[in-house]
């Protein structure tokens, strides 16, 4: 009875397709795919169509629907359509067969929709994995590339480090902060680093605690951390906020950092060429010379 | 077991380079602060590079080392401590506020020196 069933699928075959094609195609204007060219469109209907008659024909072969997602998942179709497109697939496949059998009852009935059913549950069952994976994938890649952006440390002078800090700092990335500014500090040796939190947009209190407890850990492990770049408005939450840095040196801009982490190792800038340097009241008198 | 305390010059050296467990380390206070007595040294250098683990009530007895020592009139910087140590310890609420810090022991020295002015 099964193959039967089967082989009323397969034999009506292009009406089901024609069917199927109608639906899919009422579903396309009202959302998700009407960017979608018409052409591009068409064509892969024809061959959603076909994976999924080769997959009743084989039993469930899962090669050509892997192949399938995988292609689907590369151009950026949404799930709904697939799964729109097989829910789509199933009311038309039942459809046509009710059409071709000429005595209904209940237990035919129930045959072909158990047996449609079959057809299409392991082909939405492999999509949405495939699916779920890709994105679970992505998911974990981003993760590892957010790791590796979380907490640079770039030693700029000898003895001197500095750890520029972009975006939100929540408990996990601050413990990482901490863990590489303290293997860092041993590493480059250095006497002085400077972490910069112009790029942190907020700091709470619990972002703020992080970095005492960060800079304290560097006072321990024998160095000397200074904090730059807090803007205005940080400046105000923090004294708002009732949270005491004074325990650490803090300047407002990296520039004004840097300069004093020089003082703390006994060094400071200088201009190579001191005859260029041209003063405005010297001018004024070269200019009144003439 | 005892901590070797060595001296040199106006400065006392200890390497710490086992676990410290309680009675090492009272031990050790004793020790320090008959030392600085007899050497009349200024400066004292802990080198706790080799320790893993430092416990809280070791980190108050090192505190108190420091301050006692303080009060004897040696300046005393601890130097070399890990990573995973300094996290513990911050973790432990221990701040150990009074105390100098350096890298490593030639920066302890230099340390010592610079505030000794000698």
């Amino acid at each position: 009875m099964d193959e039967n069933l089967k082989q009323i699928a397969l034999d009506n075959r292009e009406s089901i397709v024609e069917t199927w094609k109608n639906e899919v195609e009422k579903l396309k204007s009202q959302n998700y795919t009407s960017t979608i060219s018409d052409e591009l469109f068409e064509s892969t209907n024809r061959e959603f169509a076909n994976v999924i008659f080769e997959s009743i024909n084989d039993g469930g072969s899962t090669k050509s629907v892997e192949l399938f997602s995988e292609k689907i998942i590369n151009l950026g179709w949404p799930l709904s359509y697939i799964t729109d497109g097989l829910q789509v697939f199933r009311r038309a496949t039942i459809d046509v067969i009710l059409g071709t059998t000429k005595k209904v009852d209940t237990d035919s009935l129930s045959l072909i929709l158990t047996s449609v059913d079959q057809w299409v549950e392991p082909i939405i069952r492999q999509l949405v994995n495939e699916y779920s994976g890709s994105w679970e994938n992505i998911v974990s890649l981003q993760r590892v590339a957010l790791q590796e952006l979380s907490a640079p440390l770039i030693p700029v002078v000898e003895g001197i480090t500095v750890m520029p800090l972009i975006g939100t700092i929540d408990t996990e990335r601050a413990k990482l902060i901490m863990e590489n500014l303290l293997d860092g500090v041993i590493r480059h040796n250095s006497e002085v680093v400077l972490i910069d939190i112009t790029g942190v947009p907020v700091v709470d209190t619990m972002v703020a605690h992080h970095i005492i407890q960060a800079a304290e850990a560097v006072r321990l492990v024998g160095a000397i951390c200074i904090l730059s770049g807090i803007r205005p408005e940080i400046a105000q939450t923090i004294v708002n906020l009732g949270i005491d840095l004074e325990k650490f040196p803090t300047k407002n801009t990296l520039e004004k950092g840097f300069t004093s982490a020089l003082e703390m190792t006994n060094r400071k800038l200088t201009d190579l060429d001191t005859k260029q340097h041209f003063d405005i009241e010297q001018l004024i008198k070269s200019i009144k010379g003439v | 077991m005892r901590i070797p305390i060595l001296k040199l010059g106006n400065y006392l050296l200890i390497s710490i380079q086992m676990e410290l467990d309680d009675k090492t380390a009272i031990q050790f206070q004793e020790d320090l602060l008959q030392r600085i007595h007899e050497t009349g040294a200024t400066g004292v250098v802990v080198d706790l590079t080799s320790v893993d683990i430092i416990d809280s009530f070791i980190a108050k007895v090192l505190g108190e080392v420091v301050s006692m020592s303080d009060l004897m009139g040696a300046k005393v910087v601890l130097t070399g401590i890990q990573p995973a140590v300094a996290i513990t310890l911050i973790d432990l609420g221990i701040h150990l506020q009074n105390v100098q810090t350096a890298l490593d022991l030639e920066q302890g020295l230099m340390k010592l020196h610079q505030e000794l002015g000698e």
